[in-house]
């Protein structure tokens, strides 16, 4: 089982009253919780936006930025390696940009031969492919991450770094702990999502996504190169994921070539609850799922059951509420 | 028959008599803040050719689709053969309702007379039961619905094609097939959206004298068209929307020479007669939903 | 591949061409009376002078087809008569120099593998692998055959009949000899000559003779594939071995078959199928007399199987009524999410987190053997001689099961029911406006899929003894999907090869079952990329698959006149 569980840390769950601060505690894990869905979310719907394709193998674009920053630490941070004298402040942004290198890389090459030959057929095909791809990526992690020198085998959880200040501390506000994993995630959420901000709003390249995901047709014939458009939405998504990884790893200590199927499904769910094709709405649609999940597993029934609950969700959503709680894009999938 | 055959003066004086089949009262749409359709009644009676037109925009196809049951109209009601109009197209198409699209929506891959075997869905009992066992029932239905598509695919002029992909078939051929699928429903009434659109003259032609002869069976049809002759010509009644709203209503010869309807086609005089080509010009476009 | 050589080449060199190729394929067939490898570990043993083994005998068979392939043009094209043109002669000569070569490459790479080096290669290999290098070349050189048309053919019934009944003898026998095979190098040397005859027959125009043919007789033809899957447990001597992965291969063909259904006929991506399988097999396992049982209620198999097919239609159904509603990507991932459900809540249901129903991940083990009037599937059985084993009870009886599910999948394709079906695959908007029941025929595809499914389920619980939740993970999921899309959407003979190839496969090369999944994942972006139809194409799937492709769809039209020429319009279809 992929370790991402409901935040358990700390102190919280010593008795189940139902009192404020148990209540702030779990909002905050809920918060972190959500925090990493919404990064992964942000990689389905933008693409969903541009070419309409649920790109199922974006979990495991996740998993193999988790992966690659775990390469990155193997190489420039273990201890040791040269690499011992590597303060934080210049490890982590090391270690997320090779996760990001990985995901971006990983992410460009699937939708350059897995889906851009794919455009224009029944939408049966991409979603065989992206199945395949998916299937393959996590396969391909796990019998060949060891054959690169100086990485453990991945055929189980690899036990991730430990960096001092960001996944060992914590504070205390009140009753309430807060790890320290968790305000990297959301400030890597905070950061990310003024990025996106100034990327789709300022950039020439974010605009000509904005104008593909209306009309492509008409974008193509305003001189867009719609091809390019669609690998960097691709690249958003995954450098978004990476980040992502690198909090997951980070938060649970652990990575493992399965952690992308779960973590996709609830990041998934988060997209199409924010209004799937709606940027924003994925990171709204992340903390919601967070915070429902944490609260929703304190006070209902016991963890056996939490990713039923999950699912369960996914489906009333798909269900009753395809268009999101916001509702702002209408998607006809009929 | 030959479209001289009708002369749009003598129809008119033909009585719309007995119950009408269709009658649709005060039907309006609304999208958010669209009123594609509003307030709009329409009776259509049996073996009358009722022809709707209208500059694009005017709600023709909305309308349409309030009346096939694809949108469920915002007010008014829709009557067909006396009963409230079931919400669903599929249950429309069981009261009697068929209809052709705008721009052709036959299943591609298909040969014409699958096609039409698809259209007597509907008319047809045959269970998975029946279909599994291989019982009499489904041997009975399938060798009876294999005649009927052959007969529909001759009446509408296609003998011989059945074997072919549909999407082989010739535009105007096209056409047709989507009428005799329609046809394979069984229906009562008939709508037809935009049937001679992109078709030459002489498909043209032969796409008036198919519906007289459809008419003459004892259907009702409804027509959208944009080519005025062929309304004209076709036409028993014929009813102008603009913006939504019923401009006006009656015989063709009547709305032909209505200023309003020339003023609403401005640019575009609404003359059938003076043309030799034929080809009537049209109101050009497309979409008017 | 033609554009290598110019075309005034090959009209200038066509019969130097012929010559050296029929020297390549006599030099090939004489490789096989010299030793291939050194010692007699590798291949079945093929280290003799002038004693060829089976494998060199099947090397020389593909030779030969090459030599005749080139020699009978020779006798001119006056008294080939239309044979000249209605045979791809120098294409098929083609294909059989490259399989050949596969063919001979593969023995090679298999013995320097086996042996340890290349050293252990012997004079013989070298010579065959050389002559077939020579074949490709010479080859090239001939000028392009135009399409065969060998359907064209008039041919008498009892040639149609007799050709039926030696295909399905030599299908039942390569069944025989490949499952054989021990080790990877002679099961994948054999594999390769299989795939070269029948590519070389493709190419010749036999398999579009064929299928008029099996369709004129189409009660021969599956009378005869059912006689001969029926014999194949007589072939295997009472080996347990065999029959265990011919039975596993059957339970999960039948399972991609009923998956068929809802992906190939309605269009509708499943990815939980596998949460059917599993509903019937723990039905099955908690209603057998297993020590481990949680009801105290056994009755016979015969219900049992029924209450597993129920139950699992009734899953799809609770799952199926509110999400069919919601169409295309959105299925695929409440599918997914649901197969998960059923997973975690068959480990739940162990009297710790819910009500005790199958003991958790443990499951339900010691399922015993089926008993049928006496007829005891766990022990063996002489029949006409053979030791018939445990196995090969169970092997026929997913055998009748597979036959139910054929015959339910084809019927349905060929009535009012599967029309629909395909109209709401190409549009469902208009077959909702022609008056299909679009909700209803999604619904029936999907709850009609997981009865079957239930029922091969609860044949699987008694045959694999125990029912544990891990044996349910979305992977197999993905896995069924892959057999179907590999063998073809919508057909019913690809899908059992794709079937076949994906279970047999892993079985018979051991080094590669950790690749396993690896491979299919990519065979799946492969194949959606290539070949989206699958092996065996269904042809309107095909044209849906190659949308713009206008050439495709006249050759269709033409197929489908030909084949209304053939036979008589009667509807197909199995009568019962």
């Amino acid at each position: 089982m992929p370790a991402l569980a409901v935040g358990t840390d700390g102190s919280a769950r010593v008795k189940k009253a139902l009192d404020v601060e148990l209540f702030f505690q779990q909002l905050i894990n809920g918060l972190s919780l959500g925090a990493l869905y919404a990064l992964i979310a942000v990689g389905y719907t933008v693409v969903y936006g541009i070419v309409q394709l649920i790109n199922f193998a974006h979990g495991e674009i996740f998993m193999i930025g988790a992966f690659g920053s775990f390469a990155t630490w193997v190489i420039v941070g273990k201890p040791t390696d040269w690499g011992l004298g590597m303060t934080l402040g210049v490890l982590l942004p090391v270690m997320l940009l090779g996760g990001i290198a990985a995901s971006v890389t990983v992410a460009v090459m699937m939708e350059r031969f897995a889906y851009r030959p794919l455009r224009g057929a029944p939408r049966l095909a991409p979603l065989i492919s992206a199945i395949g791809v998916s299937v393959f990526l996590q396969e391909a992690v796990r019998l060949f991450f060891g054959w690169i020198p100086g990485m453990p085998d991945a055929k189980s959880a690899i036990p991730y770094p430990t960096l001092t200040g960001v996944s060992d501390g914590s504070i205390q506000i009140g009753g309430v702990t807060v790890q320290a994993s968790a305000i990297f995630t959301l400030v890597a959420l905070a950061v990310c999502t003024v990025f996106l901000w100034y990327f789709v709003n300022r950039t020439k390249t974010g605009r000509a996504m904005i104008a593909t995901s209306q009309d492509p047709d008409t974008a193509r014939l305003m001189g867009i190169n719609v091809d390019r458009v669609i690998v960097a939405a691709f690249a958003v998504g995954a450098a978004l994921a990476a980040v992502a990884g690198v909090a997951h790893g980070l938060r649970y200590g652990n990575i493992d070539f399965r952690m992308g199927f779960l973590a996709g499904l609830k990041a998934f769910t988060a997209a199409v609850l924010g209004g799937i094709g709606n940027i924003y709405g994925a990171v709204v649609g992340g903390l919601v799922l967070g915070v429902t999940e944490a609260l929703a597993s304190n006070y209902l029934g016991t963890t056996a059951w939490k990713d039923v609950w999950a699912f369960i969700l996914l489906i009333l959503v798909l269900v009753f509420r395809p268009q999101g709680l916001l509702g702002s894009k209408a998607v006809d999938r009929a | 028959m030959s479209s001289d055959a009708v002369n749009p003066a003598a129809v008119a004086q033909l009585p719309a008599s007995g119950v009408p089949i269709l009658d649709a009262r005060s039907v309006t749409m609304q999208f958010g803040g669209l009123r594609a359709v509003n307030d709009v009644s329409l009776q259509v009676h049996t073996g009358e050719i009722v022809g709707l037109i209208g500059p694009n925009g005017a709600g023709k196809t909305t309308f349409f689709n309030c009346l096939t049951g694809l949108y469920k109209p915002t007010s008014g009601s829709v009557q067909f053969v006396g009963d409230q109009l079931p919400p669903k197209p599929r249950l429309a198409v069981r009261a009697g309702m068929a209809r052709t699209f705008q721009n052709i929506r036959l299943f591609h891959n298909m040969t014409a007379i699958e096609n039409v075997m698809v259209g007597m869905y509907v008319r047809t009992q045959t269970n998975a039961l029946d279909a599994v066992f291989r019982l009499p029932r489904h041997r009975r239905e399938e060798r009876e619905s294999l005649e009927r598509a052959r007969e529909l695919l001759a009446f509408v002029g296609l003998t011989g094609s059945g074997d072919q992909l549909s999407r082989n078939l010739p535009y105007g051929d096209q056409r047709r097939l989507e009428i005799a699928r329609a046809l394979a429903t069984e229906p009562k009434l008939l709508l037809l959206d935009e049937p001679t659109a992109g078709m030459n003259p002489q498909e043209t032609r032969q796409a008036e004298e198919l519906i007289f002869k459809i008419r003459d069976l004892g259907l009702a049809v409804l027509v959208i068209e944009h080519d005025m002759r062929f309304i004209f010509n076709l036409c028993d009644r014929v009813v102008c929307l603009v913006r939504g709203e019923v401009l006006v209503e009656g015989p063709p010869a009547v709305v032909q020479n209505d200023p309003r309807v020339i003023e609403a086609y401005i640019g575009m005089p609404a003359d059938s007669s003076s043309d030799d080509s034929g080809q009537t010009p049209s109101v050009g476009g497309d979409d008017n939903a | 591949m033609n554009a290598i050589i110019p075309s005034e080449h090959k009209i200038r060199f066509r019969f130097v061409g012929r010559g050296t190729g029929i020297t390549a394929a006599v030099l090939m067939i004489a490789s096989i009376m010299l030793p291939w490898a050194y010692t007699g570990a590798a291949l079945d043993d093929v280290s003799y002078w002038a004693s060829p083994s089976p494998l060199q005998i099947y090397f020389a068979i593909l030779a030969g087809l090459l030599l005749v392939l080139l020699a009978v043009p020779l006798v001119g094209k006056e008294r080939l008569g239309k044979y000249a043109k209605l045979v791809a002669w120098n294409s098929a000569a083609k294909v059989a120099a490259v399989t050949s070569t596969v063919m001979a490459a593969v023995a090679l790479i298999s013995i320097a593998l086996e042996l340890g080096g290349l050293i252990n290669v012997m004079i013989g290999a070298w010579l065959a692998l050389g002559g077939a290098v020579l074949s490709i070349i010479a080859t090239r050189y001939l000028p392009d055959s135009p399409e065969p048309r060998l359907e064209d053919v008039a041919s008498p019934r009892w040639l149609q009949i007799l050709a039926v009944a030696v295909i399905m003898a030599a299908g039942l026998f390569a069944a025989a000899t490949a499952l054989g095979y021990d080790d990877a190098g002679s099961f994948l040397t054999f594999a390769a000559f299989l795939a070269g005859v029948i590519l070389v027959l493709k190419s010749f125009g036999f398999f579009d003779w064929l299928s008029i043919a099996g369709a004129a007789n189409n009660r021969v033809l599956v009378l005869s594939a059912f006689a001969v899957a029926f014999a194949f447990p007589f072939t295997q001597n009472g080996s347990d071995a065999n029959m265990s992965i011919a039975s596993q291969v059957l339970i999960f063909a039948a399972t991609a078959l009923g998956l068929n259904i809802v992906v190939g006929l309605v269009g509708l991506l499943d990815l939980g199928y596998i949460a059917f399988l599993g509903a019937g097999a723990f039905t099955a396992a908690i209603l057998s007399e297993s020590a481990y049982s949680t009801v105290n209620w056994h009755p016979p198999f015969i219900v049992t199987v029924l209450i597993s097919g129920t139950v699992a239609a009734t899953l799809g159904l609770i799952i199926g009524a509110p999400t069919l509603r919601v169409s295309g990507d959105y299925l695929a991932i409440v599918t997914l999410a649901f197969g998960e459900i059923f997973r975690i809540t068959m480990i739940n249901l162990d009297g710790n987190d819910g009500p005790n129903l199958t003991h958790g991940s443990n499951g339900i083990p010691a399922i015993p053997d089926l008993n049928f009037l006496g007829f005891d599937f766990g022990v063996s059985h002489v029949i006409l001689g053979v030791d018939i084993g445990r196995f090969a009870n169970y092997y026929w009886l997913m055998l009748i099961l597979l036959a139910i599910i054929i015959v339910v999948f084809t019927n349905l394709n060929h009535s009012r029911i599967g029309r629909g079906w395909v109209a709401i695959r190409e549009d469902e908007l208009a077959a909702e406006a022609m008056g299909v029941n679009t909700f209803l025929l999604k619904l029936l595809a999907f709850a009609g899929g997981a009865f079957l499914a239930g029922l091969a389920g609860a044949v699987k619980a008694h045959h694999d003894v125990s029912v544990t939740p891990d044996q349910y993970i979305f992977l197999e999921s993905a896995f069924l999907l892959s057999a179907v899309v590999l063998g073809g959407m919508g057909t019913v003979l690809g899908v059992l090869i794709g079937a076949t190839i994906l279970k047999l496969l892993p079985e018979k090369l051991r080094f590669f079952s950790d690749y396993r999944l690896l491979a299919f994942g990519l065979l799946m972006v492969i194949m959606m990329r290539f070949r989206p139809e699958g092996i065996i194409a269904d042809r309107r799937r095909a044209l849906e698959f190659h949308d713009k492709n206008e050439e495709l769809a006249e050759e269709v039209e033409e197929e489908l006149i030909t084949h209304h020429a053939h036979l008589n319009p009667d509807p197909k279809g199995f009568e019962l």
